[in-house]
């Protein structure tokens, strides 16, 4: 058996993988190498597709990049293919002309160009748009995933659905996933049931795309924002004190950001701030070089500054040798982004205050827009490349630190903005009542659980409702309302992306997207250390309580004599299988994390839940339908031998604080080991706190009298000779009767 | 910017080393140049052929690391090269070459129609001249410092004087003076003399070194004592001479005062002589000073003349003419024997004249020159407020803005470092008083020096860099023509401390260091600026008047707007070519085979020749400035029809 493991694991992962092949096939597609930086994409993708009636396609060009789609005019499409060589429209003189012969039809652009926005999976779903000359989105298409939910679980196709979406709307409109409420006014999209975290980000994707290159072409008008009224300080500072109110920021890279070893410098550590107020701009340039640049400057022109002191990486690059723009650096204001040419930049030869850091590498960048405003706060954008080590795959990212000027050194002090709420806030805003609920029954339940020791008391092993009761309500609760309404099977892909994240990179906003599954966790790690995982697995797991409750089913609908346990001896041997599963995931999550969540599919939440049992291919359907058809014959089978989550949180519940009660008689006598449906009580009568789902039957028959042998036998000596019943005190016994000394009976 | 750090000078200069016996050997290799006047006149020997080793080791401070810039900009003459470089400082690097008065092939200077237009030209549009000689190159002022403006320089041949915009790094004006020969020292004003709200320079002063008849058209060519020489004054944004003033004897280096109220000349040959030995016949010559406010005034009452057909008004500064101190318009302090160099102190307060044949420097308090002209002296020597013994050969003075001066003794191979202050109390008589701080050897017989910032009145004491006029064994050998050894020296310690040299193409002779912040470069050029500027390539093609044709082209990397153009045999052809690339630092060169052209434009800069089409045939035109990877494939054809 312990040999055959590996090999039904193989064999299953193979099948799956095969499955997955068959239905996924933008996920991890491969992109051409080249892809992100060719000047020529519409030779790596079919540009064509998202743009109907064009027929060729410039070279990339602007900041961030995009490419013009061109139809001809006389239909013939003979050119397709000549593209130009320099990104610009410039030809040889007896070659005038041509540009005619085609009309600017719209523009193309691929996501990961422009935003680096992760998805569910932590990697951005790279898009291809188009867009016409109006702002209208032509098309999208997906041309990469790595989400696992549209691997196994919801059809890819629904993405494809999602984004045909988009098709025929303004860049310019709001656009929000899920219908307005009353006093909303946007457009609202249809989610995916199921895979919010995955539209919500790909919303951004779309929209911002849309606007920064509608806004680059012109389409968009830019924001005009009131310019800044600032005050001029007397008083002089130095460096530390510039940094502690905020008039200079940091923006720091470690090298592990990008993908490279930590070596325990940073990849870049930056020093940034805002020059054209006065206070701040005498401070860092000195009184002269700081009147010399403002009047080098005209109006709605800004300068800021950044330096270096540390790492090795340069913030200039040399994109701007060749381009003449510099493409690691921005400044991003809410949805507007300023970059840099050739001309914008100026040296920086010294910084006046005192205690200011060396530094090397030093510039004066101009902004020269009127939708920046000092009055407001902006961001300093690194982009960077993100290397992955196991693939040597290089993919954009970037990295930013907002800089806002004190209230001092504006007139009126900083202006009130408006912030929208981040994405995981507008989802729990969304989700309140649903939340509410849940965060009810957990701490219903929870309570009733607390409390048990007055409940099994009011029990007895014919008549266990005061448990039953609670526990069945549990059952339905989760099954129905957690499970089916709110989705919220944890699965054990959340506790290998959380072993990521703590090792790697923390991201509160990943996990607060999925409110119920938030909150189910800190519930599931609080009781988990103080009782065990007994009451997650046994009272409110979805697919536990499902499992459980159709072996109760199929126990009063008479089928009791057909159900059964395996025999202890196989028993004792199986329940490590689910270990076995757990690290086996772990261990592959670490070279592969796709491949680990394929392989995760071991678990029958996403097909019994999250899809419906209807909407998988047949071999996930057969699964669980086989997993749930033996459950009504055996008590949680999946539970017992095969789930990875349960054996996750067995390990803690080692450490458990409360364990069940025994009392010393049990080590001779094992009459409750012959009713725990989870074999957890072995001959000496000790409950193995890992396999025990705290179903309490054990903890009814303790106080018993009729049913726990120990307490029954001394029920019996009690009757015979005569003595009184005193109730059942805490150990599991009579009270002892004791005689009260003589002299106090005097 | 790490550079502003000075090393630890611990490295004493070894004084013990200097013999007295060496003092024969300075005069043999000086031979020609003093061998009358010096002997017998000095006790200090000069130095032997030493070697820097002692000092070379110091600091590191002048090293600039790779990706690093320098502290200052230096503003090199190129001497007969006719040129003016840029180096960075303290590294040495040189960074740009600005063509000026000579044909430069790399840019087209002399060959594009606009240079021509600067330079000057002959009626058949051929150069006026080739050939120049550039000495002192300064910057303009505002506030007592460079305001990054412009710089001057000087063409000692063809007694032109050039201004160079340090926005573009280019010359852009040239004005030949008349009546002048020997145009040597120049210098710009520091403010008005009158007009105090005039806190930046109008004029540039220029000194004439050779005397000649007046006007010079052939008459009393044989009779010396009819020779004179004039001091000019050019107005700093037209380029016109505003006035000239006719003096007895020569100007050799110029300076101004930071009140804008004086400028003077040291004057090496007050006898007039034509051959060296009449030259150096009277122990004294002079400083001559010039009352800046009076000379305007004459001019406006109308007291001047002109000499043969230039328009300039000539003022009288001639001694018999200005010899009543309150109406002078000059004033002859006497100095002694054959002063070189005058030199103007960053307090305002002193001009410092070198002795060159006299082992003495002379310091000369303005205030008092000021009160001499207000009639309030007796005596004119009494301005004078030191004049010590320096050292052989002293020749120009530099400042560190700590109230020491820095003087070259080209006989000694050395720079001095004495204390302005402890030399007048030594004049004064306080023989304790040690005036001289220190000396250092330099590699070998320097002429000119200058510090960082010294001209200005924010000198800041930091490199002191001495342009040596030879460097015999310094340098891998290269045949018989030697380079110039540019030494730099560190001063920021009470020390000298030799950091670095490099060899220079001869001939450098004056030069400024400027701090790197106060010039504020352009990056490229803007298309308007240009009015012949063809500004789309759609407006590229050939056009004809009669057998004028111009050929309008524009560049963007990798191609020129036409691939092909067709002119006659016979036909006088203009190019006119912009570059529309707008990114810093593409530039094009627009090279055409067989007919001797070459020049390049500058992004968004715009430039035009003119040649005659006399060779029948296809004529490859192409990039000759690297610029794009397609760079060899960016040509265009000239079809000569004939």
């Amino acid at each position: 058996m312990r040999l055959l493991n590996p090999v039904r694991g193989g064999i299953s992962a193979l099948l799956l993988v095969l499955a997955s092949a068959a239905y996924g096939n933008a996920y991890e597609a491969p992109l051409p190498v080249k892809l992100s930086t060719d000047p020529d994409l519409c030779a790596y993708v079919p540009c064509g597709d998202v743009i109907a009636g064009a027929d060729s396609f410039s070279e990339r060009k602007g900041k961030p990049a995009y490419v013009e789609a061109y139809r001809s005019k006389n239909g013939d499409h003979g050119e397709i293919g000549d593209h130009e060589k320099n990104g610009d429209s410039q030809e040889k003189g007896s070659h005038h002309g041509e540009d005619d012969e085609r009309e600017l039809i719209g523009y193309v652009f691929l996501s990961t160009d422009i935003v680096d926005i992760p998805a569910y999976s932590g990697k951005p779903v790279v898009t291809l748009i188009g867009m016409d000359t109006k702002g209208i989105i032509t098309g999208a298409k997906v041309l990469r995933h790595s989400e696992p939910i549209l691997l196994l679980g919801i059809p890819e196709g629904e993405l494809t659905k999602f984004i045909k979406q988009y098709v025929g709307k303004f860049v310019g409109d709001k656009i929000e996933i899920g219908m307005p409420r009353e006093g909303q006014s946007y457009i609202g999209l249809d989610a995916i049931t199921g895979a919010t975290v995955t539209v919500v980000a790909q919303n951004q994707v779309m929209m911002r795309c849309g606007v920064q290159i509608a806004r680059q072409v012109g389409i968009l008008k830019p924001t005009i924002r009131p310019q800044a009224k600032f005050t001029e300080l007397a008083k002089l500072s130095t460096w530390d004190d510039l940094v502690a109110e905020g008039g200079v920021q940091r923006l720091l890279v470690k090298r592990e950001d990008v993908g490279l070893d930590a070596t325990g410098t940073p990849y870049l550590d930056l020093w940034f701030g805002y020059l054209n107020q006065p206070t701040l701009g005498r401070a860092i340039l000195g009184k002269s070089n700081y009147e010399s640049l403002m009047a080098r400057l005209k109006p709605d022109e800004h300068a800021i500054f950044i330096i270096r002191t540390g790492g090795g990486e340069s913030f200039k690059g040399s994109g701007f040798v060749r381009g003449g723009i510099y493409d690691r650096i921005q400044v991003a204001q809410e949805m507007d982004t300023f970059t840099f040419r050739d001309l914008d930049y100026l040296n920086l030869y010294g910084i006046e205050v005192a205690g200011a850091p060396d530094f090397n590498e030093s510039a004066i960048f101009i902004i020269r827009s009127k939708s920046f405003s000092a009055a407001y706060p902006w961001k300093l954008v690194f982009l960077a490349n993100k290397m992955d080590k196991t693939t040597g795959h290089r993919t954009f990212t970037s990295f930013d630190a907002e800089s806002w000027l004190p209230d001092a050194y504006l007139q009126g002090g900083r202006p009130v903005i408006i912030v929208p709420d981040p994405t995981w806030l507008h989802i729990w805003k969304d989700k309140t009542l649903g939340i509410v609920a849940f965060t009810a029954l957990l701490l219903l339940i929870g309570t009733v659980y607390a409390k048990r020791d007055w409940l099994v008391r009011r029990c007895t092993r014919k008549n266990k409702h005061w448990v039953d009761s609670f526990k069945y309500f549990g059952w339905i609760a989760s099954i129905g309302f957690v499970g089916f309404a709110m989705m919220a099977q944890p699965s054990i892909t959340q506790v290998l992306t959380w072993f990521h994240a703590l090792l790697f990179h923390w991201e509160w906003e990943l996990f607060l997207t999925d409110p119920f599954i938030f909150i189910f966790w800190w519930f599931i790690i609080i009781t988990v250390f103080i009782w065990g995982r007994g009451l997650f697995c046994g009272w409110l797991c979805p697919f536990g309580s499902l499992s459980e409750l159709l072996y109760k089913i199929g126990g009063w609908v008479g089928l009791k004599r057909f159900q059964f346990l395996l025999p202890e001896r196989i028993h004792h041997k199986l329940k490590w299988l689910k270990y076995a599963i757990f690290y086996g995931l772990l261990t592959v999550s670490f070279f592969s994390m796709g491949l680990a969540e394929k392989l995760a599919e071991v678990e029958p939440f996403k097909t019994t839940f999250l899809v419906g049992m209807f909407n998988r291919a047949w071999p996930y359907t057969l699964f669980v339908a086989a997993l749930l058809g033996l459950s009504i014959f055996t008590e949680r089978p999946f539970c017992k031998y095969l789930c990875p989550l349960g054996a996750a949180l067995a390990i803690p519940t080692t450490f458990r604080w409360f364990g069940l009660k025994r009392k010393p008689a049990c080590t001779t006598c094992s009459a409750c080991a012959k009713g725990c449906g989870s074999l957890a009580i072995n001959p000496k009568g000790e409950i193995d706190q890992r396999e025990c789902m705290l179903c309490l039957d054990c903890m009814v028959m303790y106080y018993d009298e009729h049913a726990c042998p120990p307490l029954s036998q001394e029920r019996k000596r009690r009757e015979r000779a005569g003595l009184p019943l005193t109730p059942v005190g805490a150990d599991g016994h009579y009270i002892p009767i004791m005689p009260l000394p003589a002299e106090e009976k005097r | 910017m790490s550079s502003d750090n000075t090393p630890k000078i611990d490295t004493p200069p070894d004084l013990e080393r200097r013999k007295f016996l060496n003092t024969a050997a300075a005069v043999g290799v000086a031979g020609t140049f003093l061998s009358a006047g010096l002997v017998g006149c000095k006790k200090e020997g000069a130095s032997t052929a030493s070697d820097a080793s002692a000092h070379g080791a110091a600091g590191g401070a002048h090293e600039v690391a790779p990706g690093t810039l320098d502290s200052y900009y230096g503003l090199w003459s190129g001497g007969h090269t006719g040129d003016v470089r840029v180096l960075g400082l303290p590294s040495g690097r040189e960074i740009h070459r600005i063509p000026v008065f000579n044909p430069d092939a790399l840019v087209g200077w002399g060959i594009t129609n606009e240079s021509k237009a600067i330079m000057g030209t002959k009626a058949d549009g051929s150069l006026k001249y080739h050939v120049a000689d550039t000495h002192h190159v300064h910057g303009s002022y505002k506030d007592g410092t460079y305001d990054g403006k412009y710089a001057w320089v000087n063409d000692k041949i063809n007694c032109r004087i050039a201004r160079m915009r340090l926005d573009t790094f280019e010359c852009d004006k040239i004005t030949e003076i008349p009546n002048i020969q020997g145009f040597h020292g120049i210098f710009p004003d520091k403010r008005d003399p009158v007009d105090q709200s005039i806190n930046y320079t109008t004029r540039v002063f220029c000194g004439a070194e050779f005397a000649a008849p007046l006007p010079n058209d052939g008459h009393d060519m044989e009779n010396p004592e009819k020779y004179h020489a004039l001091f000019s004054c050019v107005d700093a944004e037209t380029m016109e001479v505003r006035w000239q003033v006719e003096i007895h004897g020569n100007c050799d280096l110029t300076a101004s005062s930071y009140d804008g109220k004086l400028a003077a000349t040291n004057q090496y040959n007050t006898e007039g002589g034509i051959k060296y030995v009449d030259m150096m016949s009277a122990e004294k010559d002079a400083c001559l000073f010039f009352n800046i406010a009076r000379i305007e005034q004459a001019v406006k009452d109308g007291k001047f003349k002109h000499y043969g057909d230039s328009k300039v008004p000539v003022v009288d500064g001639t001694p018999d003419a200005n010899k009543d101190p309150k109406t002078a318009l000059t004033a002859y302090v006497p100095v002694p024997k054959n002063p070189h160099g005058v030199n103007a102190s960053p307090d305002g307060k002193y001009f410092i004249c070198a002795g060159k044949l006299s082992p003495t420097g002379t310091i000369i308090d303005l205030s008092l020159v000021l009160k001499w002209f207000d009639g309030e002296l007796k005596n004119i020597n009494e301005v004078v407020v030191a004049e010590v013994e320096l050292g052989l050969g002293p020749l120009h003075t530099a400042f560190d803005g700590r109230g020491n001066a820095y003087t070259t003794l080209f006989l000694d191979s050395q720079v001095v470092k004495w204390n302005l202050e402890d030399a007048i109390k030594f004049y004064k008589g306080d023989k304790n008083a040690k005036y001289v701080v220190d000396r250092i050897d330099v590699q070998y017989q320097p002429g000119h020096l200058n510090a960082s910032m010294s001209e200005t009145m924010q000198a800041d004491g930091k490199w002191l860099a001495v342009g040596c006029k030879f460097s015999k064994d310094r340098f891998l050998p290269v045949g018989p023509l030697h380079p110039e050894n540019e030494q730099l020296i560190d001063i920021s310690g009470d020390k000298m401390v030799l950091a670095s040299e490099h060899p220079v193409r001869p001939e450098p002779h004056d030069f400024i260091i400027v701090k790197r912040d106060l010039l504020k470069p352009r990056q490229v050029y803007n298309l308007d600026e240009f009015p012949n500027a063809v500004k789309d390539p759609k407006d590229a093609g050939v056009f004809r008047n009669g057998n004028k044709v111009t050929v309008k082209i524009t560049s963007m990397a990798p191609a020129f707007s036409l691939s092909d153009f067709k002119v006659k045999v016979g036909d006088e052809v203009t190019i006119i070519l912009t570059n529309l690339d707008k990114v810093e630092d593409l530039t094009h060169g627009f090279a055409i085979e067989k007919y001797n052209i070459n020049f390049i434009v500058n992004p968004q800069e715009t430039k035009s020749v003119t040649f005659k089409a006399e060779k029948p045939g296809v004529y490859w035109c192409y990039c000759s400035h690297f610029c794009h990877a397609l760079h060899l494939e960016m040509r265009s054809r000239m079809f000569v029809e004939a």
